[in-house]
């Protein structure tokens, strides 16, 4: 194999790195403020870029407001999910298990709606700044890969300052940590897991907007993307935003070298096994345990 | 009273059972037959959740081993069935006892993604390995099986078949349940630190009933190989664990009888919802999240709920 093949599977191996590290912060947002792991983290990202695709070719919407069009109905289906569904489980105190079978029972339907609503089609977004290439290292990489990291960054950052400086963020991590404690500090519990539900939904969307210029979204392509997210997220330590991207990068070149290595058919093979491995030897994920606080 | 009310209960189920072959229309006694396939490998789910609080999601990769190994080892080398079976079920066992050695050491949420990814690892190398597995072609010609010289060719002779297989798996199970390694099983999966104090060896305990999880998924699809005589990988996808997934939660996980409830569940629900095209997935998904979110012990705990509601 040339090097310029070898790096183009790596340079994109490391874009995907991206798009699971925001799936994985999307999973890490909502466990950080429930204890929840969310099985549905990756329809968030296929109803949010599938949304944008509607709006921008259906509706004749520009780029930018349909985008957040596709946000917005992230964050509307993540307060949908709290409020009829996860608000009466809190309430009876339901075991993790219940939560588990919740998140993939919606997941099942949430795909199966999407393939009544919006059939079998792979739907695909135009890039960010066009359909143009840069060549790094004698390969080809879209200018949409190069949007998608710098904006990926910035939402780790702008989820850091709100989780360690905003009232609303403090609370919303206070109300899982200690939601007794939390309540007599005159902190709403309930709607702070509503919010903590609607940004995990924003997140995810946002994740699924940006990969859909890159690879096609469709109806059933959700559970392989929360897979990746979790792994993403548990290589990182799940509560720590940027632990999840460098669990992204492990991931994603995981899988690149795959592709070199053996054959393309064996990347999600590659991703899954290093995820069970790292659950198995490092459950604190690669950052141990001092990368577990902050975020 | 309660008891012979109970028992002329049972009689007339058994009655209906025996003779609703005979009434029903060949369409419906297939999806009887399929009922009692799922059911089959969902009993091995129901074992691993309802007795230990395990979720599983990659019961279709066993399902699947099952399948392949009577498909293969009857059509491409053209062994007698029994080897296909036997074969299928000891590799399973081996299988499960090498992937659930290391992974049942993880608990709750980390423990069903791994088996999550699993399933979809071994749903992806079905796929790869076309060599064996004939990829989305699949393999055909697959003989039916016959019973000292009785050929289980209809879907009605096969529907006593499996039924019978079938209960019998739940009657072991539930003198399983109710044994002794049923009371360190629910032990462990209520108490933990207590177990453990009372010399449970947990680890090992869940690895047996993982173990024997992943042989009933492969009886079941060695079953479901031989009945369809024909298997590709569409039949062993995420969406198949699923469905095993649902029949103990549809029915109340605690109780292995429950199971046929929830496996008539599964193979009748699809079927009466069928009319509605794609939709009727959406609704079989929200049955899925209903009856989690309002009904913790399934159905088989209705009764208990409504009395709670309603009653005294």
């Amino acid at each position: 194999m040339s090097w310029g093949l070898f790096w183009q599977a790596m340079l994109s191996g490391i874009t995907n790195s991206f798009v699971y590290a925001l799936i994985g912060i999307g999973l890490a947002v909502i466990f950080k403020g429930t204890k929840v792991i969310n099985a549905m983290q990756g329809e968030f990202a296929v109803v949010g870029g599938i949304v944008t695709v509607f709006a921008l070719q259906a509706y004749g919407v520009p780029y930018f407001p349909a985008a957040l069009i596709g946000i917005a109905a992230g964050a509307l289906l993540g307060l949908i999910v709290d409020i009829l569904f996860v608000r009466p489980m809190m309430r009876r105190k339901a075991g993790e298990e219940s939560f588990l079978l919740l998140t993939i029972g919606l997941a099942f339907t949430i795909s199966a709606g999407l393939l009544y609503f919006v059939g079998r089609d792979s739907y695909l977004l135009p890039g960010i700044g066009g359909s143009g290439v840069v060549e790094m290292f004698d390969a080809f990489i879209p200018v949409h890969s190069y949007w998608l990291v710098g904006i990926s960054v910035v939402v780790v950052i702008l989820l850091r300052l709100f989780y360690t400086y905003s009232l609303t963020g403090l609370a919303m991590a206070a109300t899982s940590i200690d939601p007794i404690g939390a309540a007599t500090n005159g902190i709403n519990v309930t709607l702070m897991r509503t919010y903590t539900f609607a940004l995990g939904g924003a997140v995810g969307a946002l994740a699924g907007i940006l990969v859909a210029p890159l690879v096609s979204v469709n109806y059933h392509m959700g559970i392989a993307l929360t897979l990746k997210g979790f792994a993403a997220a548990i290589l990182g330590g799940l509560a720590n935003p940027i632990g999840a991207v460098v669990g992204g990068l492990v991931i994603g070149i995981s899988e690149a070298l795959a592709v070199i290595g053996i054959s393309s058919g064996y990347k999600d093979i590659a991703a899954m096994t290093v995820m069970i491995i790292v659950m198995i030897v490092m459950p604190n994920g690669i950052l141990g345990r001092a990368g577990r606080r902050g975020g | 009273m309660a008891f012979a009310r109970n028992k002329l209960l049972i009689a007339a189920v058994a009655v209906v059972a025996l003779l609703l072959p005979l009434l029903l229309q060949r369409h419906y006694v297939d999806v009887m037959v399929f009922a009692g396939l799922y059911g089959i490998a969902g009993l091995g789910v129901a074992l691993l959740l309802g007795q230990c609080g395990i979720v599983s999601l990659g019961q279709a990769f066993f399902y699947g081993i099952g399948a392949y190994s009577s498909a293969y080892l009857c059509v491409t080398l053209g062994l007698s069935p029994i080897f296909g079976i036997v074969v299928g079920a000891a590799l399973s066992a081996l299988i499960a006892f090498i992937i659930g050695w290391p992974i049942l050491r993880l608990t709750g949420f980390f423990l069903a993604l791994a088996t999550l990814a699993i399933g979809m690892i071994g749903g992806i190398l079905f796929y790869e390995w076309d060599w064996l597995t004939g990829g989305t072609l699949g393999i055909g010609g697959i003989p039916t099986l016959s019973l000292f010289g009785f050929e289980l060719n209809t879907p009605q002779r096969y529907y006593y078949f499996v039924w019978a297989i079938f209960l019998v798996a739940i009657w072991l199970s539930h003198n399983l349940v109710t044994g002794r390694a049923g009371l360190a099983m629910r032990a462990m999966r209520d108490a933990p630190p207590a177990a453990e104090a009372l010399a449970v060896d947990m680890h090992a305990l869940k690895t047996k009933i993982f173990v024997l999880c992943a042989v009933l998924g492969s009886l079941a699809g060695s079953l479901f190989a031989h009945y369809a005589t024909y298997v590709s990988v569409q039949s062993f996808t995420v969406e198949r664990s699923i469905i095993f997934l649902l029949i103990p939660v549809i029915a109340g996980a605690a109780s292995v009888w429950g199971t046929i409830i929830g496996a008539l569940f599964v193979a009748l629900a699809p079927e009466l919802l069928s009319g509605l095209g794609d939709a009727h997935q959406v609704l079989f998904g929200l049955a899925l999240v209903l009856v989690v979110t309002l009904l913790p012990e399934g159905i088989v705990g209705l009764p208990k709920l409504v009395m709670k509601r309603f009653g005294a």
